[in-house]
Parts: C-alpha cells; structure tokens; sequence
C-alpha cells in the first residue's frame, strides 16, 4: 500500500493548518502543568480527522495510510512540538490490535482507540522483564509513554519457550501499579508493575509472519516515525535560528554578517537535507525485507540522531543565553530531542545494528 | 621554574582532599554530590567554611585577609574543589567585585565592604549584560546621571545570577555616551535594597531560578558608591574579567563527569557484561580521556605562562574553549550511555533530600539539571564565538 503524494500533502496541510491555529507556543506552558501534559480538545480533534486511523486499512475503516504518510504528520507532530498520544497510541497501539488481533478483538478496539475514547501505550522493548503464565503477566514495564493516562498496555513478552507474545494488559485490573512521572519534554509516563495481572493475547498474526516479526516491523515503522518527528524539529530550529542572526545586533551589525556563522549554518543546513533524505529512505524500506529494512531504519536513526543534537546544541548557542530559558521555544526543542534520542534505542544501539547489518556479526 | 611554587601548590591540592573527606559537612557533601539544588543558606555555609580554611580569598593580599596564593595555586584550588564535586566558589564577591574594591576602590569603600565580602555576610550579583549587550558588552545603556550627591539610574540588566539573593549589586552603567563606547562606562555599586530595584526570575530549561532580570528605575545610587574614577568603568571591568577567566572549575568540572561517565560505564552491566567493555563506549571514553589530557596539559602550560608573564593573552580563551566543550560532550555521553532513566526529569525532587528518582542511579536528577544549565557555559563568560574572536584578533593578529 503506498499513499499518493498528493494525499500526504493533505494530510501534512491539514494537521500544520490546524497545529498553527491550535497549537501555539504560548499555550505550552500552561499545557506543560496539566497532569496529562497534553491537551485534550486537540486529542479528540485529532481522532476527528481520523488521523488514530491513519494506519488502519480501509476494510477496518481506516484511511490505509503508509509510513510516508506517517512521517508526513510526525514531522507536523515535531515541528508544533504537540504532545499527544498520536504515534503511541493512535498508530502504533491501533497497527498492532489490527495485525495480531482477532476479529473479535478489532471489533471490540479498534473503534475506541480510532475515535480516541480509548488510549493504549506500548511496551515492546522490555520482553524479557516480564514472564507470561496461564495468561497473567508479572514483572515490570520501566517506563511507559502516557503510561500515566493510558486505559490499556500493550506488552511484548518473551515466553519460556522462547517465543514472543502479545498481551493487552487493563489498566486498571487488579495486579498493575503504576508509578506515575513526567519525562523530559513534559510528557506524562509510567513506570508499570504487574503482578500477576490477567493479560489479554493478540495472537493472530496476519500475512504470514511471526508475532515477533510483525512486532520487529512495528518497531522499524515506528523509528521511521521518529525520524520525521526529528525533521520537525531540526526544520523548525534551523528557521528559528536563522531568523534570529538576522535580527540580533551584536558590535553594530546583524549577527547573520559573521561569516563564521554562516558556515556554521551552511552545515546545519546539510544535515536538514541528509536527515529529510534519510527519514525518506527509512519510510520506503519499511515495505522492503527485514534485514535491508532494519539497517536503512537504524542507518537513519544513528545518523539523525547525531544530526538533531548538533542542531540543537547549536541553536541554542547561536541564541546565547535565551538559548537555555523556558520562555523561547528553542529549550523545548533541546529537551525533546534529548528525549527522542533515547526512545526506542539511542544511537550506540542504532550505529551498532547499522554496523552489524552492513558488515555482518562479527 | 620554581619548586616551591609547585611544592605549594601541591600541598594545597591535598589540604582540599581532605577537607572533602574528613571536613566537609556530610549533609552539604551529599546534596552536592547529587547535584541538588542548593539554597542560600547551603551556600552561605559553604562560603563560611571556606573562609574558615582561609581559602574563600586565599588569592587576596594579605593585607586584606589573603594568602597571596599564586595563580597556580588558585588553578589547582578551583580544579581540586570541581573535580571532587563540591559546590561552586560563588565569585561575584570573593573573585569578582572584591578585587576591583582593594585594587582601584577608596579607603571607605574597602572599610565598608570588604571584610562583608570576606566572610560572606553580604551576597553580592553582577550588573553586567543586558538585552541589547551580552557579548557586545560595550554597547550596554544602563544610564547613571549625577545629580548632587547621587548618580540616578535607569535600565534593565539581565541574566543577573542568584539577584534574588543578593544584597548589593556591582553594576556596569553608562555615564557619558560621548567618544567611544567604552569612554563612557563607569563601575557602581548598587544597594539592592535601593527604591526602583526589581528583580523579576528568569526561568531555566532545568526548572531552577538562578538567572534574573534587574530592573533600575530612577535609583539613587550615592556618588560615594562609584568606584575608581567616572569613565574608567571599562578599565575595572577588564580587570574583573581577566580574574573570572582563572581556569581551574572548567577544567576540574570536566575531570567530575568524565569520572562520573566512566564509573557508571563500569557499575552498568549490559547482556551480562560491564558498559565499559563495549568497544563503542571504551572508544568513546578513549577519546575523551585524551582529549582531557590534552586539555589538563595545555591548562597548565597556561596557567605557567601567565604566572611567569610570558603569556599572550590567548591562554584563558584555549581553556575555556576546550574545557566548556568537552565537558558539554562527555555530559551528552553520559545520557546516551543512561538511556532509559535519562528521559524522566522532575525538578522539583531536586529541592529535597530524598528526591529519589524513578530510575537509574541516585544522582540521575542532579545530572540531568546540570547538562541543561551547563549549556549555557559556552556562552557565559565570553562565549566560544568571542573567545575565538580574541585568539584571532590577539594572538594571531588576523
């Protein structure tokens, strides 16, 4: 399934229009100090665009979006800095539920989380913290996005056996503790204890592939999401940054004459094309086979990664000292790259497997 | 060179050791070690036990209560302290405005102020950058107009640290604008205590208020608080400078989380095996290690060539450079290597003693605040731009 250009066009236009009207820097503190940290009316216009059906194939009454059109509205997500449970929730926890569950299942959730009544967070990097028996689930889930608000887990657990499952663990059932916290970005998290909690499998995997192939490719798609989340922001901050040198004086003339800082853009501005390039690349391989798809992914998070530090760093330089203060949007930008760069494997993990997939295991 | 200069200034390195270990309040040691945030009162107490050992002015003359340490031991006094993780010697009185006040102040103005400066008693903050004049200092507009007996003043200075605390203020204002910028820059001191004083917070990324805004509206300040001479302003305030830029924190900083770095490499066992042992992180750590060398050697070589005065005024900017960067990278390495526990930040804990944070080692909090604020150390102080500029422009010639 493939997305015209034209479609995703639309759809980056009506999520920027409706985030530039809707989603000012201004309200963001006020936003910042809600329990949920994100806001509520944009959540449920969200689901009203049927964006939380994105990903959902048009049989299941989704709009059949690919990972082109993902990354379309993630780089919007990044570039408005919004907070809500899109990608976790709305893409992620709703592509699962239709690949692994049952019909039964899709029946009963999919329209919830398609609508946004319902919110699932994920936990798939922490199979082996948990153990799966006679559906009840112990152990621990360390930290889990929108953990704090979510009325579902998805979990991966590795059983005894070696294989990986999928369990929907509710949220308030007897046996989960959650320990609420607020990540860097301001966003609510939870660490999660279970103990043993009834779990729920999604254990019917559709195209032929394993449950822990179909998690592996979620993973991928999801990293690729991440990637355009970073364009957003590398895209914002390089605008930012450059609007600034040319209204800052400093010794009588616009910051933006120094050539030295010109350079120092000029290379910022490489590393925007490489990084829009590559989250491109990472969104075509998501169709391809799983080792060429696994090292393009983790080739474009490493080097985004990287990419989205450098420009943070320095737009917060080049801005000097309002680089660092809650009031300008910059520090926002610093703290969520920060973050992002840890999600779902930093860049030592992604080099690694980029490595191990170029040059096979040592 | 001179052994007793080295043999001293050793000494004193151990002196500070064992201060830390055996001296040192283990309420203060502990939160500082955290990285928690510290109050007034903590810092009062830290100041106040300096000046016990007689290092909080160790660098004055003697006729003002110093010990005429040499500035390689005032380098390895500064490293020492930052490499053991102790707080920060708060310089805006002791470093700064002290030596300004014995070196071009009056008879008066070194009775009244500096044996509160000494002890502490009063907390002084710097009236330097505003809006308009950050690197650019020169160009500041704060304007001080004599009337009778009082200069009156009115403008606005900005990220004017710990203001909230402070009882004085040494202020940089504009008392002529004739000829060229710097002509017309003279040295005040301000009471904070003053009529059209306002101090309004400036909020941080890492959720502290360190930084102010300084607000002065029509405040009279008494022609008795100038110090030096009208116009000279500019003279003082290079003669400041060069004491801030004294290198022994940045480099001492740098060791503390290159340290920290290396022994949570060690303490975290991936797939059964320590961090450290992953070819990536040694390399990484590697060339961080050698990097510092680098750095410690040419620091010290610096510090050498000042004190023997053959320096070329370029010394201060290679450390500055050099240390405010590394230690900005190896913090970024720091939390990349923590991962997980790197993405949950809660400032508020900071404020207290128990203020565990759900995830990773005890201090992942206090690391996280410092990574944040610490950007800001290569912009403070003469930004990496300027201190470039100033090896272009001084040394090179260009």
């Amino acid at each position: 399934m493939t997305t015209d250009l034209e479609t995703i066009g639309m759809l980056r236009d009506s999520l920027e229009r409706y985030a530039a009207d809707n989603y000012a820097f201004n309200d963001r503190l006020g936003m910042l100090k809600d329990s949920s940290g994100y806001n509520e009316k944009v959540w449920n216009d969200l689901a009203e665009f049927g964006f939380l059906t994105l990903r959902l194939p048009e049989d299941m009454d989704g709009l059949d979006g690919d990972a082109n059109s993902v990354g379309a509205l993630m780089e919007v997500v990044g570039k408005y800095l919004m907070q809500e449970p899109f990608l976790i929730s709305g893409i992620l926890s709703t592509t699962l539920v239709a690949r692994l569950g049952d019909a039964g299942q899709r029946e009963r959730l999919l329209q919830g989380l398609g609508s946004g009544q319902m919110l699932f967070s994920c936990s798939l990097e922490h199979a082996d913290d948990c153990l799966l028996e006679d559906n009840r689930l112990s152990g621990r889930l360390d930290l889990v996005i929108h953990g704090d608000a979510a009325h579902g887990f998805l979990v991966a657990v590795r059983t005894g056996a070696g294989e990986i499952k999928l369990g929907l663990v509710n949220a308030s059932a007897p046996g989960v503790q959650r320990n609420p916290c607020r990540l860097l970005d301001g966003r609510g998290a939870a660490r999660v204890v279970l103990d043993n909690a009834e779990v729920e499998l999604l254990d019917t995997p559709a195209d032929g592939l394993s449950i822990e192939q179909h998690i592996d490719l979620l993973v991928d798609e999801a990293n690729a999401a991440l990637c355009a989340e970073a364009c957003g922001m590398i895209d914002a901050l390089l605008n930012t940054t450059n609007d600034y040198l040319k209204v800052r004086t400093q010794f009588g003339r616009p910051l933006a004459t120094n050539q030295a800082l010109q350079h120092r853009m000029a290379d910022l501005y490489l590393l925007r094309q490489e990084a829009f390039a590559l989250t491109r690349a990472a969104e075509r391989a998501i169709s391809q086979p799983a080792a060429e798809r696994s090292r393009i992914v983790s080739g474009a998070r490493a080097y985004i990664s990287q990419a989205a530090r450098k420009v943070a760093n320095e737009a917060v330089q080049m801005h000097g000292g309002l680089g660092i203060t809650e009031e300008l949007n910059v520090s926002h930008f610093y703290r969520r790259i920060m973050l992002l760069n840890n999600l779902l494997g930093g860049r030592d993990q992604h080099f690694s497997r980029f490595v191990e997939s170029s040059l096979g295991a040592a | 060179m001179n052994n007793s200069v080295l043999d001293k200034a050793q000494q004193l390195r151990e002196a500070v050791r064992h201060f830390y270990r055996n001296e040192m309040p283990a309420g203060l040691r502990d939160k500082s070690h955290r990285h928690q945030v510290l109050d007034k009162q903590d810092y009062l107490q830290w100041m106040q036990l300096l000046d016990q050992k007689g290092w909080a002015v160790g660098h004055w003359p003697k006729e003002h209560g110093g010990q005429e340490w040499s500035l390689l031991e005032r380098f390895v006094f500064e490293d020492e302290l930052a490499r053991l993780g102790c707080p920060w010697v708060i310089p805006f009185g002791v470093k700064y405005v002290g030596p300004v006040i014995y070196t071009f102040g009056s008879d008066e103005q070194k009775r009244r102020f500096l044996p509160g400066i000494v002890k502490t008693e009063e907390f002084w903050a710097q009236g330097y950058s505003e809006p308009n004049a950050g690197s650019d200092l020169a160009g500041l507009r704060t304007r001080a107009i004599r009337d009778g007996d009082d200069y009156v003043v009115n403008g606005q200075k900005v990220w004017t640290t710990y203001a909230q605390w402070a009882d004085w203020l040494f202020c940089l204002v504009r008392t002529s604008t004739e000829g060229k910028p710097q002509s017309g820059i003279s040295f005040l001191l301000i009471d904070m205590r003053s009529k059209g004083v306002t101090v309004k917070p400036i909020s941080t990324m890492d959720g502290y208020h360190h930084v102010n805004e300084v607000w002065l509206e029509d405040v009279r300040v008494p022609a008795a608080h100038l110090v030096g001479e009208e116009g000279a302003g500019w003279t003082y305030a290079k003669f400041l400078l060069k004491n801030e830029r004294t290198a022994g924190a940045i480099v001492g900083q740098a060791r503390h989380v290159l340290d920290r770095l290396t022994l949570y490499a060690r303490e975290t066992q991936v797939n059964g095996e320590p961090l450290i042992n992953q070819p990536l992180m040694r390399n990484r750590i590697g060339e961080f290690e050698l990097r510092f060398l680098a750095l410690e050697v040419a620091s010290y070589d610096a510090v050498m060539a000042m004190l023997e005065e053959r320096d070329n005024g370029g010394e201060a900017s290679l450390v500055k450079i050099r240390g405010t960067e590394l230690y900005q990278e190896v913090t970024d390495a720091l939390l990349d290597a923590m991962g997980e526990a790197a993405m949950v930040f809660d400032p508020a804990a900071l404020h207290t003693a128990d203020g565990l944070p759900p995830l990773g080692p005890q201090d992942t909090g206090g690391i996280l605040k410092e990574h944040f604020y610490n950007r800001a150390n290569t912009i403070f102080g003469g930004s990496s731009e300027v201190q470039r500029n100033i090896i272009a422009k001084v040394v090179l010639g260009l």
